[in-house]
């Protein structure tokens, strides 16, 4: 395998990224609907903003997808003019440096669903330490604090994880990611097969 | 519409420069904590967002209608659940202070500040523009470029194929199902269509752009040639000025505690 991603698949994770920025720039709307009071039902949703990392890596399975697809998704919604603005592309990088962190530490070698949560976790807690810094969060009551932290969480974990494992898997019925995953054994071994045959 | 009808000093910036000088400005906001300054700098930005962004007022009234959302969304929760000393009003879970509404403040402007920088960026800059720039300024690899200018020109696609999907459903009768159960199926019905057709574009695109002699050599030549020019001076006198004013006016003239 050479080093480096090819021009294909930095095609497809940046056309799948753009397709989820489109999916981010339509999720605003909602999320500020859902936090009025401060009650953070807002939170909830928020998960939603990790799902380009783990889908791309899940669908091409190298090393750098998840952090390029994040960045990807993020400045397609910055483009299409998000009016969270430059945050978004700021916020964007951490939260696919922190996602990519976890598939470096599996060595790229997991697809499972616990890596997708690890990663929609990790990737929230990125988010949570830009929050730190850019809203301040941890002046809120304590209170107040835990009931974010907790519905961020639980968002991340549902929309990050659970649901960016469940789509991928239904790709993978459609036979799309064939196209764009590297060879396996398996494969190797199927063409042996057919040799001796 | 044409997004870039009439253009000002503002697009002729150099398109990296104009990147790079608003996210050193976004980072450095993340560490003002005076709300005088606050309050100048953003005051700075709004006036390229009103002034020079070339946009009808109509428009850019609309563009604003989502800041106010996030300012409030954004410093509400402070402001009411903000720790702090000096109590102002107290009902139930609300404890409004202070420290809390001064910091809830200085938390929905830094909101507001990032909001207007980005439009102001997304509306003076044509992203075709900004990818050649990064290819020249920034030794960004065409490759990166490229894709992310073809994956753009797809959005338009995405757009009618969704809606194509919807039309084929109410064609054949799919009915509205209420609950959980209707909304996963929906997401389903329409993302897996949506995005199988789009890894298998971006595929062909690759291959065909391949097989075209794509090539990653650094001494390609660009149909479009950036340099930098005296409006970048410009651009980037506005910015200092800015910053010396806001700090003399938190310092000097504070009109806030």
């Amino acid at each position: 395998m050479t080093k480096g991603l090819k021009l294909t698949d930095i095609l497809v994770t940046i056309v799948i990224a753009i397709a989820f920025g489109i999916v981010y720039i339509l999720w605003g709307p909602l999320y500020y609907a859902l936090s009025p009071l401060g009650l953070h039902l807002d939170q909830l949703v928020y998960g939603m903003w990790f799902i380009a990392g783990p889908v791309a890596y899940l669908i091409i399975r190298k090393p750098g997808v998840a952090f390029l697809a994040e960045v990807a998704a993020a400045s397609g919604e910055f483009l299409l003019g998000s009016p969270w603005g430059l945050s978004v592309l700021l916020y964007g990088a951490v939260q696919g440096l922190f996602a990519e962190l976890v598939f470096m530490l599996v060595r790229y070698k997991k697809f499972n669903l616990q890596i997708a949560v690890l990663a929609a976790t990790s990737s929230c807690a990125g988010s949570l330490l830009m929050d730190a810094a850019y809203g301040e969060i941890g002046a809120l009551a304590a209170w107040n604090l835990t009931l974010l932290l907790a519905a961020r969480f639980i968002g991340s974990i549902f929309f990050a994880g659970i649901m960016a494992f469940s789509l991928v898997k239904v790709l993978e019925a459609t036979g799309v990611t064939n196209l764009v995953r590297p060879s396996s054994r398996a494969d190797y071994a199927a063409l042996d097969e057919d040799m001796k045959g | 519409m044409n997004l870039y009808q009439n253009e000002t000093w503002l697009h002729s910036v150099n398109p990296s420069l104009k990147l790079l000088g608003l996210t050193i400005l976004c980072i450095g906001a993340l560490w003002i904590h005076d709300l005088n300054y606050m309050v100048t700098v953003t005051v700075g930005i709004l006036v390229l967002f009103l002034g020079f962004t070339g946009q009808r007022f109509r428009y850019l009234f609309l563009l604003f209608i989502p800041f106010m959302f996030i300012f409030l969304s954004t410093s509400s929760a402070m402001i009411m659940f903000g720790q702090g000393e000096t109590t102002w009003f107290k009902w139930g879970l609300v404890h409004i202070t202070e420290e809390s509404f001064l910091r809830g403040m200085l938390v929905g402007l830094r909101a507001l500040l990032f909001a207007a920088l980005g439009l102001t960026f997304a509306l003076t800059t044509k992203p075709v523009n900004l990818f050649y720039s990064l290819m020249q300024q920034a030794k960004l690899k065409p490759k990166y470029a490229y894709s992310f200018m073809a994956a753009l020109r797809l959005i338009p696609i995405m757009m009618e194929e969704f809606q194509t999907i919807r039309n084929a459903m109410k064609v054949r009768g799919v009915e509205k199902q209420l609950g959980t159960q209707g909304i996963t199926f929906k997401l389903k019905a329409c993302s897996i269509p949506l995005l199988s057709g789009s890894i298998r574009r971006a595929h062909r695109i690759a291959v065909a752009m391949e097989a075209k002699q794509f090539s990653e050599s650094p001494h390609r030549t660009y149909y479009y040639q950036f340099r930098f020019s005296y409006v970048d001076t410009l651009f980037i006198l506005y910015f200092a000025l800015l910053l010396s004013a806001g700090y003399f006016v938190a310092v000097w003239i504070p009109f806030l505690p």
